[in-house]
């Protein structure tokens, strides 16, 4: 537990220990503290006097662990930051342990303008592994613990290969790219994505996914990349045209969201390519190119169509699903039923199949009798996106409920 | 067989992981993903269980499918993805020699050593109740997977309670139950929208699903175009 006060105002904050060696933003008045590691046990008592700088600032990533140790058994649990007059301090009874990362613990890691580059009034939460598995403790439940505006602020986690998805789920995501800083909030539910743009900044997105903008935003529709990649696109269940969002008169700032309620991920393109099931496609950065790939026979037999858009380049792609999305890491032959693939790296390879054991000995029947039939059969290393949802089932399941016609 | 239950409650998915020589019986299309050692078995009836055709055709009668996959791991390691159709949340039951009777639509996935059964005598009571309501007993040992409309929240009862029959996604066989009306008179209680309710009572856990599919459907239904 560290107990901090801001030099300015003197604002008394309780604090996890994770949170040591990070920079906090005062609630009260908005000056920048640091927050020093905690003090000895003997210091702790004292919970009345202001945390001085703490000398063992040296190692402050391992203190937490080191402290929590010597701390006295029964330790205080945390509430949200606590204003407390000085004289009943040691009288103020703290309830409530567990949760943390609660709603008004969160605003503390709100960030701190550290560069001069044109992102400045943007949160930077830089990574730090303790951190990081604290956020991912499974008690943690971020749907019920903390409200919408205050949902907990994890350090910068672009998706890094060899997570498969366990706790990431639900988590905000935040990252900087080289063309823009970019947060997604609400997930899995009501994902939404807030980029931040420099000046001059661009991107190119589906029609109706903006939600709102910043009047420096320009925005101009139009045919991009000529009429062939047009029409590929329209193939590949997106519309002809694309949006082109230009912070024109200085940074600036779009939301965007997908057209059903879902997730939304992102993936850096380093010069490779990723395929995206149909109408997955949200927007992407400069150097991206997305254009529709006609799968031929593949595509045409998975008859509901696995039509897919192939984004490539370097640059920054976000897209959306129906449901959360989920990434998982292949490596050694992975198959996902095909309304669920949302969208995959090309260093697989694919293959649309009925599934194994079905074929065989005239098991064809769960083809005809709904459920799984056709799967995409991925072999080779790379990463596949799923969603845990399909519009499909919905459809299906309303259509039963839709009124019949009397003639 | 382990299990790790994701975005929930509305997303929710199970990622199952089994072992070589371990199985899990599950709804049809309740698979999303799976890694690729698996062997994947249609039947009509469940594993161990007996009971074939005649089963499987009360099965379909509870608003299961009359079908059942079975996938048995044949290698380490091995994971399965399973999921509802509709939004909403997956719960895990583990099983330990009980009974449990669980709304017809709520069954998603269990163990090879539960048993599946639609044959359950509470049948004519639910046709008495009107909202298609069909029960599935499961019995035996093992893990049981359902699923339901909205979130399931648990109800421990210990004397009586009552619940609305389109809310009801599973209790313990230590419940009993009778259909009958909310409030005091018939009428009365058709008005106020509350049509017919379980009331339970005896000892044991009730779990219901905040949302009821067809409220919602009825909801919708009206506004789309004829069929």
């Amino acid at each position: 537990m560290i107990e901090i006060a801001c030099p300015n105002c003197q604002k008394r904050y309780r604090l996890a220990d994770k949170f040591a060696g990070k920079k906090a933003k005062c609630k009260k008045c908005g000056a920048v503290l640091v927050i020093r590691p905690p003090v000895a046990p003997s210091d702790h008592a004292g919970a009345s006097q202001p945390a001085k700088p703490n000398p063992k600032r040296t190692k402050p990533a391992p203190a937490g662990e080191s402290n929590r140790s010597t701390m006295p058994a029964p330790q205080v649990p945390t509430v949200d930051p606590v204003t407390v007059d000085p004289a009943p301090v040691e009288a103020t009874p703290i309830e409530t342990a567990e949760a943390i990362p609660t709603a008004e613990a969160v605003p503390i890691v709100e960030a701190i303008p550290v560069s001069a580059d044109p992102f400045d009034d943007i949160p930077v939460a830089e990574p730090v592994t303790p951190s990081v598995q604290a956020f991912a403790d499974p008690g943690f439940d971020a749907g019920f613990d903390a409200p919408a505006t205050a949902m907990p602020i994890s350090p910068a986690k672009t998706p890094s290969p060899g997570t498969a998805a366990a706790s990431g789920v639900g988590e905000t995501l935040r990252g900087t790219t080289g063309h823009m800083k970019y947060e997604i909030s609400q997930r899995p539910d009501f994902s939404i994505v807030k980029i931040n743009l420099p000046q001059g900044g661009k991107v190119y997105a589906e029609p109706s996914a903006m939600v709102s903008m910043t009047p420096t935003m320009h925005l101009e529709a139009g045919l991009k990349g000529g009429l062939g990649k047009t029409f590929g696109r329209l193939l590949g269940g997106e519309s002809l045209i694309i949006n082109t969002f230009t912070a024109q008169d200085g940074p600036g700032e779009v939301m965007f969201a997908g057209g059903a309620a879902g997730d939304v991920a992102y993936h850096r393109l380093n010069g490779n390519t990723l395929y995206l099931q149909r109408g997955a496609y949200m927007f992407n950065s400069e150097g991206v190119d997305v254009s529709g790939k006609w799968q031929g026979a593949k595509g045409f037999f998975s008859g509901e169509g696995l039509v897919l858009l192939k984004a490539s380049g370097t640059g920054d792609i976000f897209f959306n699903s129906y449901g959360a999305i989920i990434p998982i890491d292949v490596n050694e032959g992975f198959m996902v039923d095909t309304g669920y693939i949302v969208a995959f790296e090309e260093t697989l390879q694919y293959r649309v199949t009925v599934l194994p054991g079905l074929r065989a000995a005239g098991k064809i029947k769960s083809f005809f009798f709904g459920g799984e039939g056709l799967v995409c059969q991925f072999s080779g290393t790379g990463r596949v996106w799923i969603q845990t949802r399909q519009v499909k089932s919905f459809l299906s399941w309303v259509n039963a409920f839709r009124p019949t016609k009397s003639n | 067989m382990h299990h790790q239950l994701l975005a929930q409650p509305a997303m929710s998915i199970a990622k199952l992981t089994l072992q070589a020589g371990e199985s899990v019986t599950c709804e049809v299309g309740a698979m999303i993903a799976m890694s690729s050692g698996f062997t994947v078995e249609t039947t009509s009836r469940s594993r161990g269980g007996g009971g074939g055709i005649t089963k499987g055709l009360k099965r379909m009668f509870s608003g299961e499918n009359f079908f059942l996959n079975h996938f048995t791991s044949t290698a380490p390691n091995q994971t399965l993805w399973i999921g509802p159709g509709l939004l909403g949340d997956i719960m895990h039951y583990p099983m330990t020699g009980g009974t449990l009777i669980v709304q017809g639509s709520s069954w998603l996935a269990s163990a090879i050593g539960i048993e599946i059964d639609a044959t359950w005598q509470g049948l004519g009571k639910a046709l008495f109740s009107g909202e298609g309501m069909f029960w599935v007993k499961c019995s035996g040992q093992g893990d049981l997977f359902l699923n339901s409309f909205g979130s399931i929240y648990p109800v421990d009862v210990n004397g009586e309670y009552v619940v609305d029959t389109g809310h009801i996604v599973a209790f313990e066989d230590t419940l009993n139950f009778k259909i009958g009306k909310a409030g005091s008179s018939l009428i009365g209680s058709v008005l106020g929208g509350e049509g017919l309710v379980c009331k339970f009572s005896g000892q044991g856990k009730l779990y219901c699903q905040s949302h009821n599919p067809p409220s919602f459907g009825q909801l919708l239904g009206p506004k789309l175009k004829a069929r």
